[in-house]
């Protein structure tokens, strides 16, 4: 490793106190947490926090999964949490959702923009609006574990093909586990030897689930000074 | 006449990888070699599993807390460590219960794979 500590992330986890501890034991250093959606409500999921933070070792972050049947409930429902949540998660599969989460750069990760669809669902214009937006692409490893035989095939496809895309127009990619339970979690070094299958080299994968994350988390600390693209407040 | 061995610098080049499994229901010597050949064959197909050199050498039961626990010694060959790793996270049910496998270490031996990765944490 040349020395360097690399500190992993997993930015998609249910909350859970186990899931927490087994993250420690795998060797992450920060997790971001989702609270199991109920999609009736319009409660701030996982914003009401029982977990006390300062009990673990590693750092945890209150993620907001938004899941929305159009871009108008998409575009209002992050205009409402992105105040006090740290991570902002937009559930992709939608051409639309896909579409308008890319170009909204308060939204922090499109996840699975590829479910249940017949292509990856990201395109060369999506791409490039990703790249100024710095919304980063999710790859989830439980999506691809739970498929067996000729869909598994596909999403490895998918990913290729996600990855494809990302060398030409240059947007974050993340890869996270979406852990529900200690079952669907990971070391981040079995994730890297894995990203291996669809094409990523060491670097690129060291980038997703290292390099990206504390983008995500540097460009919050400083979002409330930004007023416009490129104009930054000092105080 | 004794026979000859074959010489060291012909000898398939090996690293031994420390695993643990952790399962709903407990499982024996059989069935986690089975999984990991399955998932292996799997994702690789003969043609790749056949370059791995692949081999279940010893399994240990270490249940800890009412969790079941395996930890185990797989051989492979020394330039396939990293594909045989990438695996493990796709084994995730067996007979429909949840299965998972982790990666705990890699060695040049039998012994200090033991040592390093199995025996140090016998008592968690």
């Amino acid at each position: 490793m040349g020395g360097i500590i690399f500190l992993f992330f997993d930015f998609h986890v249910t909350e859970n106190i186990r899931l927490i501890e087994e993250a420690e034991r795998l060797g992450f250093t920060g997790l971001a947490l989702f609270k199991v959606e109920n999609t009736n409500s319009n409660q701030p999921h996982g914003l009401e926090d029982p977990i006390v933070k300062e009990d673990y070792s590693i750092e945890i972050y209150n993620g907001v999964a938004i899941r929305a049947k159009n871009p108008e409930q998409m575009k209002s429902k992050v205009g409402k949490f992105r105040k006090e949540a740290d991570v902002i998660l937009v559930q992709g599969g939608d051409q639309k959702i896909n579409r308008a989460a890319c170009e909204d750069p308060r939204v922090d990760i499109i996840a699975q923009p590829y479910r249940n669809r017949r292509e990856c669902g990201i395109n060369h214009i999506m791409g490039k609006k990703a790249a100024e937006n710095r919304v980063a692409v999710e790859l989830n490893i439980r999506y691809l574990s739970k498929t067996s035989s000729y869909l598994r095939y596909k999403v490895l496809a998918y990913f290729r093909e996600i990855l494809k895309l990302k060398r030409k127009y240059d947007f974050p990619l993340i890869i996270t586990t979406d852990a529900r339970t200690i079952f669907d979690q990971h070391s981040p070094q079995d994730i890297i030897a894995l990203s291996r299958c669809f094409g990523m080299d060491r670097q690129e994968s060291l980038d997703a689930l290292s390099k990206t994350p504390l983008d995500i988390i540097e460009r919050n600390k400083i979002r409330d000074n930004i007023i416009a693209n490129g104009v930054k407040l000092i105080k | 006449m004794k026979l000859k061995i074959l010489p060291p610098h012909l000898r398939n080049k090996k690293r031994y990888l420390a695993f643990e499994v952790l399962s709903e229901r407990s499982l024996n010597r059989e069935e986690v070699t089975s999984m990991i050949w399955g998932a292996a064959g799997d994702m690789y197909g003969a043609c790749g599993v056949s370059r791995f050199d692949l081999w279940v050498v010893k399994v240990w039961r270490c249940n800890h807390q009412g969790k079941n626990i395996i930890k185990g010694i797989l051989r492979c060959n020394r330039s396939e460590v990293d594909t045989l790793r990438s695996v493990f996270p796709l084994i995730n049910r067996f007979k429909g219960k949840r299965v998972v496998f982790h990666t705990l270490g890699i060695s040049g031996t039998i012994k200090s794979a033991t040592e390093k990765f199995i025996r140090k944490d016998f008592g968690r």
